[in-house]
């Protein structure tokens, strides 16, 4: 609607002017129903015969102004200026719409075409554009026009026109309306800026960073972001932004131990506002080598809908730090649960394994007697070709200074070969009996600052060491060597033990032991008083056949905590004979020096005293023989 | 301004006992504004879509009006079905109305 088209007449309101026209019009009909509905106030216009026009009734005319009006006051507030070109495209109206001159109007545009303005943001080829738009005679929407005012202000001005036909379909031209944008790409412009500034100190962030929309979409992210999606193999791989994250973690698979699921639930219950931060930890497996990734989700909002913050954080130091003491605990456990050096490097040699995703490790220890370094224990992941390498290192021996082994012997220092570096200086046919076909970790067991022995393991995975790496290596190399010197201590002490033992057992029958209060505790072997239960009773409480004197000889002797030796005693036997034994002890003493009481063995004298006996009464008959062959009393 | 109004589709056996009618309005004049909607209400309720209705507006067509021998605005004549009837004024007489277009209640 044009709002310039003036109404079809004009009459001059009140009272008096409405019912003479009245009067007029009513000559004008001849109609009686027509004339009723004039006087009923049902007619809008009556029309002219004589000149074909529409004669509008007052009442009608006033509710046309008045829409009028408010329809132009409506426009007014959609445009700023209301324009007209010829077929030509020359402007022959420009009216504001408002009282603000700024704009295009102030350089005089009648008669002159919007490419011959002063506008900087067209080129030539957008107006060959614009110029083949207005030559189909199409509408035109929102053509961003920016030109500089006299005052040296930039103005953004927004037209739309449309094509105008008059009866016979005749093209005559365009019309249309000019907004004045500029406080709107001002505010654009300042957006944008504030939007780089966010994006300039999001990118300043090491941290991968994305901000999710309601539906998982990444709205933005930061450089850290676009770095991790393009290396990253797991969770995030190729999430750019405009891309679904939680479709992606909804699908999520691959090497990495990561719950995909569990990721975007948790991001869900964020944006649900069930709660505040959620965190999620996971190891990311790559050929070489294994990271670890922290993934923390926060709840904002933006423009009042909720958004989610994904950001990640590489943790694979902390976590590697973690680990080793994890390692260092478990070998700590290992050699405690251990019975013996066998079983005690086998599973500290799997627990290091399995730490560090080796395949295999090997036990070298040091013949002293030998001068060299011999393969003692191993373990490995179960796989044919590990299984057949260290078949092949069994009974593997290494001089000090040669080999990996003997070279870690000789230095006391760690040796460590990555999987990389062989092929680029070491012969790998040279290695392959000391390293399988990977990398190797090599380090020194330790007991009292004096190489024990060289544990060594091989893996694809054996990487750069680093402080805490080399910390732990001689921890465990120090803790087992300690082990193994204990253990090899106590396995000297139980055969000499065993030696004693044996020794003991063939210089006696059995043996015995007491407490402070002499009374027997323990009895050993084939003793002097059968099956009878005696523990619990002194020797005196027992039917032993010996004189008064000889017992508080003995329990003179006993109190005086002295050893004694060869204590003689008979016991009656049921055939009525008496049997002979022997029994000889020591004091004991706890670490204290306490006194606990005695400990002794114990032998049977028997067919000795019996012997003795007939000796003697051999020798009493020999001399009563002799009494009698010689009565005098001559002796021999 | 012209504006047609249609009920059913020409193929419907109704059509040939369809209402052709033609309102002479003047833009949105208070009457004009005023027998749209009365004869709208009447249409929806009498006729159950079962007319044809030509909307002119005579300050954009006066010579139309002439033509058909229109002299005031609104007017509704009734063309079809015969016999031919006008009315005059803004519809609120409905029982005019209603006997102008044939419509026994």
């Amino acid at each position: 609607m044009d709002p310039a088209v003036p109404l079809p007449n004009s009459v001059p309101f009140g009272p008096d002017v409405e019912r003479g026209f009245k009067k007029a019009i009513l000559r004008l009909v001849k109609g009686g129903p027509e004339r009723l509905a004039i006087e009923a106030g049902q007619i809008d216009a009556i029309i002219d015969p004589g000149s074909g026009n529409a004669i509008l009734l007052p009442a009608a005319q006033r509710a046309l102004i008045e829409r009028k009006v408010g329809f132009r006051s409506l426009i007014g507030l959609a445009f700023d200026w209301y324009w007209e070109l010829d077929e030509r495209y020359r402007f022959v109206s420009h009216r504001g719409a408002s009282d603000d001159a700024d704009g295009i109007a102030e350089e005089g545009i009648i008669g002159k075409t919007l490419w011959e303005l002063s506008i900087d943001n067209m080129s030539e080829a957008d107006w060959r554009t614009h110029r083949q738009q207005l030559e189909w005679r199409a509408i035109f929407r929102d053509l961003e026009i920016r030109r500089v005012a006299c005052t040296g202000e930039v103005r953004y001005l927004s037209m739309s026109g449309e094509p105008i036909f008059d009866d016979r379909n005749q093209f005559k031209g365009y019309r249309g309306i000019t907004r004045d944008v500029t406080e709107r790409r001002q505010a654009e412009a300042l957006m944008q800026e504030a939007h780089r500034f966010d994006g300039a100190i999001l990118d300043a962030l090491d941290a991968p960073i994305a901000v999710l929309d309601q539906t998982g979409t990444v709205l933005t992210a930061n450089q850290a972001w676009r770095t991790l999606i393009s290396t990253h193999s797991g969770v995030g791989t190729g999430v750019a932004v405009g891309s679904n994250y939680l479709a992606l973690c909804d699908d999520a698979c691959g090497n990495e131990r990561v719950d995909g699921r569990a990721i975007a639930a948790g991001i869900r219950q964020v944006i649900a506002g069930e709660r505040r931060l959620f965190r999620y930890d996971y190891g990311c497996d790559s050929p070489a080598d294994r990271s670890w990734f922290a993934l923390s989700v926060t709840a904002i909002t933006e423009n009042g809908q909720a958004c989610a913050v994904v950001s990640y954080e590489d943790i694979t130091e902390r976590k590697r730090t973690e680990l080793l003491l994890g390692l260092e605990f478990s070998v700590a456990g290992c050699l405690a649960d251990a019975d013996t050096a066998t079983a005690a490097l086998q599973s500290v040699i799997r627990a290091i394994c399995e730490t560090q995703r080796w395949d295999c490790g090997r036990y070298f220890c040091m013949d002293q007697s030998a001068g060299v370094l011999r393969f003692m224990e191993s373990w490995g992941i179960p796989s044919a070709v590990i299984e057949q390498f260290l078949e092949r290192s069994r009974g593997m021996v290494f001089r000090p200074g040669a080999g990996l082994a003997g070279r870690v012997y000789q230095s006391g220092q760690p040796l460590l070969m990555l999987n990389s570096a062989r092929g680029a200086r070491v012969s790998s046919t040279a290695l392959a009996p000391e390293s399988s076909e990977n990398g190797a970790c090599v380090f020194p067991v330790t007991a009292d600052d004096k190489v024990i022995g060289v544990l060594a393991f091989s893996g694809s995975t054996v990487r750069e060491p680093d402080d805490r790496m080399l910390h732990t290596l001689h921890s465990i190399g120090s803790q087992l060597g300690r082990f193994l010197l204990r253990e090899q201590a106590v396995n000297a002490l139980r055969q000499s033990e065993m030696r004693f033992r044996v020794l003991t057992d063939l210089a006696s029958d059995w043996h015995w032991e007491q407490d402070g209060d002499f009374r027997l505790t323990r009895v050993v072997g084939c003793s002097a008083f059968g099956t009878a239960d005696v523990l619990g009773l002194t020797h005196w409480d027992l039917p032993l056949v010996l004189a008064e004197v000889s017992w508080a000889e003995h329990k003179s002797q006993l109190a005086a905590r002295w050893s004694f030796c060869d204590f003689e005693f008979a016991i009656v036997q049921p055939d009525g004979k008496q049997a002979y034994y022997s029994i000889s002890g020591e004091p004991v003493y706890d670490e204290a020096g306490i006194f606990t009481g005695y400990c002794g063995t114990g032998m049977g004298i028997t067919k000795r005293k019996r012997a003795e006996l007939e000796l003697r009464e051999s020798e009493a008959r020999l001399r009563a023989a002799m009494a009698g062959a010689h009565p005098g009393g001559e002796r021999l | 301004m012209v504006r047609k109004k249609k009920g059913r589709a020409s193929s419907d056996p109704v059509t040939a006992t369809a209402v052709v009618m033609v309102l002479y309005i003047t833009d949105s004049g208070p009457n004009s504004v005023r027998a749209v909607a009365n004869l709208e209400a009447i249409c929806k309720e009498h006729l159950q879509g079962n007319f044809r209705l030509e909307i002119i507006d005579v300050l954009q067509y006066p010579l139309r009006a002439l033509a058909d021998g229109v002299v005031v605005t609104p007017s509704l004549a009734k063309l079809f079905p015969l016999p031919a009837a006008t009315v005059v004024g803004n519809l609120s007489d409905k029982s005019g109305v209603l006997r102008a277009l044939g419509i026994v209640e």
